[in-house]
């Protein structure tokens, strides 16, 4: 197959962003982009995916295969597979980071800790319960609670001088205690130290659910913030690896399985592929979330459709 | 009757328990006792006379029951003291419990409390299984609770109605392992929730009038053909005393995987042993109680040459199951306990398995699919790249 024809897209449809990441036929980022437009807003994936396209110079009929991943990944109809956020970006982040044998994602909803292998598979995981303690909701709502924009908290949380405690780690109920906090006359910088600090006990405690081991890399837009990178690496004694853009590796992981999946020829299919192909054409009952896999008859020889439909490999367009 | 109408005869029973039992009592004027779960020998409420019903968490909120327990006990615990105390227990004529938990031991007291006019009936199970005198205590313990029955009922239980229960009773397991046995084999499609509802409606439901459903559900099944359904191929194990969420049942199976086996207390740990039919019916129950924990071991009894680690392994051999997924109910202490050491011997041998911690209030079921997703997949991985070396 000839590979320079190719384009993949991987979409990362969370729980507060929508990243989506385009690849060429090699594997090399030809555009990304993120949207943030509200909770598991498909206006916000759509706006993601339009502006990837438009970097990239490309319509959605010319990505060859798309794999979509995070919260709303089943809601996708341009997604010819889902994987869970965890196994993207385990895949992602060892793409940013080779050497990396343990990722911290930390996202708008959940966190997670991942341990990866060298071809950046998932070796096991930990993920927070229903509490969104530590995550970007967090943040949120901690930066409404202080006044302080979003983007300054992590600098100003680096000014603190005095250690506090925060012993809440209810996203609600810390609201109050950092309330209470500033009641009683401390600063903001000691109030967001503390409230970092706190979200950094929290990751040590899922490290330990999977056991610590390095390289560790950061993944998920706290990894933008500089204090909560600051406050995990003194909690955990260890240096961080943030990639230049952690927050797209869970696209960046789609899009680099999407890949995987359209290199697959047919003699090289496994049992594992056929029984997803089994299983999707069980489930497909009609709802909107369950759909029947489309015809394959524009399936390029050679390539067989192993879990969802391979559109036929575009022309090259003139403009490139 | 089709399959689909039997299994919804048994959602029905299984799903509303205490209704259930209410019109089998009104329609045949017998005795109700509820039990507790894990170590109740139904066969002497039966014998007695009586519908044997083993008391379920329900799906409601708990509300006036929080006024009585801690917040930190165990879903069923909590939600058995709240069917207490909403006046759910009031057409029961007995309820008899064991001590296999300091949590229940707790629900016990506000069911005396609550229900000063029911006969309650406390039983004392000897817990170390593996003692010369084992078998004599837990044989001395069943015969005071025989008699506490024949107190209820006036007259005595005699040792040939006792055998006819066991033996409706076996039957009722062997018919429940059957689809069991269709189920491990491939040669049927029977969903999680599927087996739950036969399994949970078990413990509600007349045996007589059970086992005639599931006499008629074997053969429907049989007589249709199945495929044998894709997935990756999971056990699960935990929950001793309350069934899992069908939601949570059903969204493992939506991810790619299909439950090929369980030691649920609402499965595999139920029906796992049967009676001796001949002989003195005590010593066989007895007998029973010290041999069902070699069968599926049980964290709440201690036993030598009981192993559950090794034990969980060989089941999935058994079953060739990919997988385990281990349900935890929230605060279960006796699981608690007993985690780390399955964990261990799981990574030992690296075998694959997922924890989830289930909790009477669960809703969200996106989180937990996110997990169970990602467990599919790792699995998925595994034995493809076992395949491949190969």
């Amino acid at each position: 197959m000839a590979t320079g024809k190719i384009h993949v897209m991987g979409i990362d449809f969370g729980s507060t962003t929508a990243k989506t990441v385009i690849l060429d036929g090699n594997g090399v980022i030809v555009a990304w982009s993120v949207s943030h437009k509200g909770s598991v807003s498909d206006e916000g994936a759509q706006a993601s995916i339009a502006e990837a396209l438009a970097r990239a110079g490309l319509k959605q009929s010319d990505i060859t295969r798309t794999v979509a991943t995070g919260y709303g990944r089943r809601m996708l109809d341009v997604a010819d597979k889902s994987y869970t956020e965890i196994t993207c970006h385990a895949r992602g982040a060892v793409s940013m980071v080779p050497h990396a044998r343990l990722v911290i994602d930390i996202g708008g909803q959940d966190s997670k800790v991942i341990a990866v292998d060298p071809q950046g598979l998932v070796s096991q995981f930990a993920m927070n319960d229903r509490c969104a303690a530590g995550t970007g909701k967090f943040f949120e709502a901690l930066a409404r609670a202080v006044q302080v924009p979003l983007e300054d908290m992590g600098p100003m949380a680096l000014d603190a001088r005095e250690n506090i405690v925060i012993s809440s780690m209810c996203a609600t109920f810390a609201e109050t205690e950092v309330i209470s906090l500033l009641a009683e006359g401390k600063s903001k910088p000691e109030v967001l130290g503390a409230v970092h600090a706190a979200v950094a006990s929290r990751t040590v405690g899922l490290v330990a659910r999977v056991g610590k081991r390095d390289p560790i890399v950061m993944t998920g837009g706290v990894a933008r913030n500089i204090a909560a990178v600051h406050y995990i690496e003194q909690a955990l004694g260890t240096t961080l690896i943030i990639p230049p853009t952690p927050q797209i590796a869970g696209a960046l992981g789609a899009a680099l399985i999407a890949l995987d999946e359209i290199e697959i020829t047919v003699g090289n299919a496994d049992e594992d592929d056929r029984v997803d192909g089994a299983v999707a054409a069980a489930r497909a009952c009609g709802t909107p979330a369950c759909k029947t896999p489309p015809a394959t008859s524009a399936v390029p020889a050679g390539t067989v459709p192993l879990h969802g439909p391979i559109r036929a490999v575009p022309p090259v367009p003139t403009s490139i | 009757m089709s399959i689909e109408t039997l299994f919804a005869t048994l959602e029905q029973a299984a799903e509303k328990p205490l209704e259930s039992a209410r019109a089998w009592k009104q329609a045949h004027g017998t005795r109700v006792v509820g039990s507790f779960p894990m170590h109740f020998p139904g066969e002497l409420a039966h014998a007695a006379g009586a519908l044997p019903v083993i008391l379920q968490e329900n799906h409601d909120p708990i509300t006036v029951g929080h006024g009585m327990i801690y917040p930190f006990y165990c879903g069923y615990t909590r939600s058995v003291v709240d069917q207490v105390c909403k006046g759910d227990y009031d057409f029961l004529d007995a309820i008899m419990f064991g001590d296999h938990c300091v949590q229940v031991l707790g629900a016990a007291d506000v069911v005396r409390a609550k229900l000063p006019g029911t006969r309650v009936h406390f039983y004392q199970l000897i817990s170390s299984m593996s003692d010369p005198w084992s078998l004599g205590r837990a044989r001395e313990t069943f015969l005071n609770l025989k008699e506490g029955l024949e107190e209820m009922i006036g007259h005595t239980i005699d040792d040939e109605a006792i055998r006819a229960s066991i033996k409706l009773f076996n039957r009722n397991r062997q018919l429940l392992r059957e689809l069991y046995d269709l189920r491990r084999s491939g040669a049927a499609h029977i969903s999680a929730k599927q087996m739950q509802l036969a399994v949970k409606s078990s413990m509600v439901m007349d045996k007589a009038a059970h086992n005639a459903l599931l006499e008629t559900l074997i053969g429907e099944i049989e007589a249709r053909a199945a495929t044998a359904p894709a997935g990756v191929r999971l056990y699960l194990s935990g929950h001793f005393c309350q069934a899992p969420k069908v939601g949570v049942l059903d969204m493992i199976e939506s991810c790619g995987a299909i439950v090929v086996d369980d030691d649920l207390y609402h499965g595999q740990r139920f029906i796992s042993t049967d009676v001796e039919e001949a002989g003195d019916p005590l010593d066989a129950l007895a007998g029973w109680y010290l041999q069902r924990n070699l069968k599926v071991p049980c964290p709440t009894r201690v036993d030598q040459n009981a192993d559950w680690d090794g034990y969980l392994l060989d089941a999935m051999k058994r079953s060739n199951a990919q997988g385990m997924v281990v349900l935890m109910a929230k605060f279960c202490e006796p699981h608690m306990y007993y985690y780390p050491l399955i964990k261990k011997a799981f990574e030992q041998r690296n075998v694959p398995h997922l924890l989830i911690e289930t909790e009477h209030e669960l809703t969200a079921l996106e989180g937990l699919r996110t997990r169970v997703e990602t467990f599919v997949e790792v699995v998925k991985r595994r034995s493809s790249t076992r395949r491949a070396a190969a």
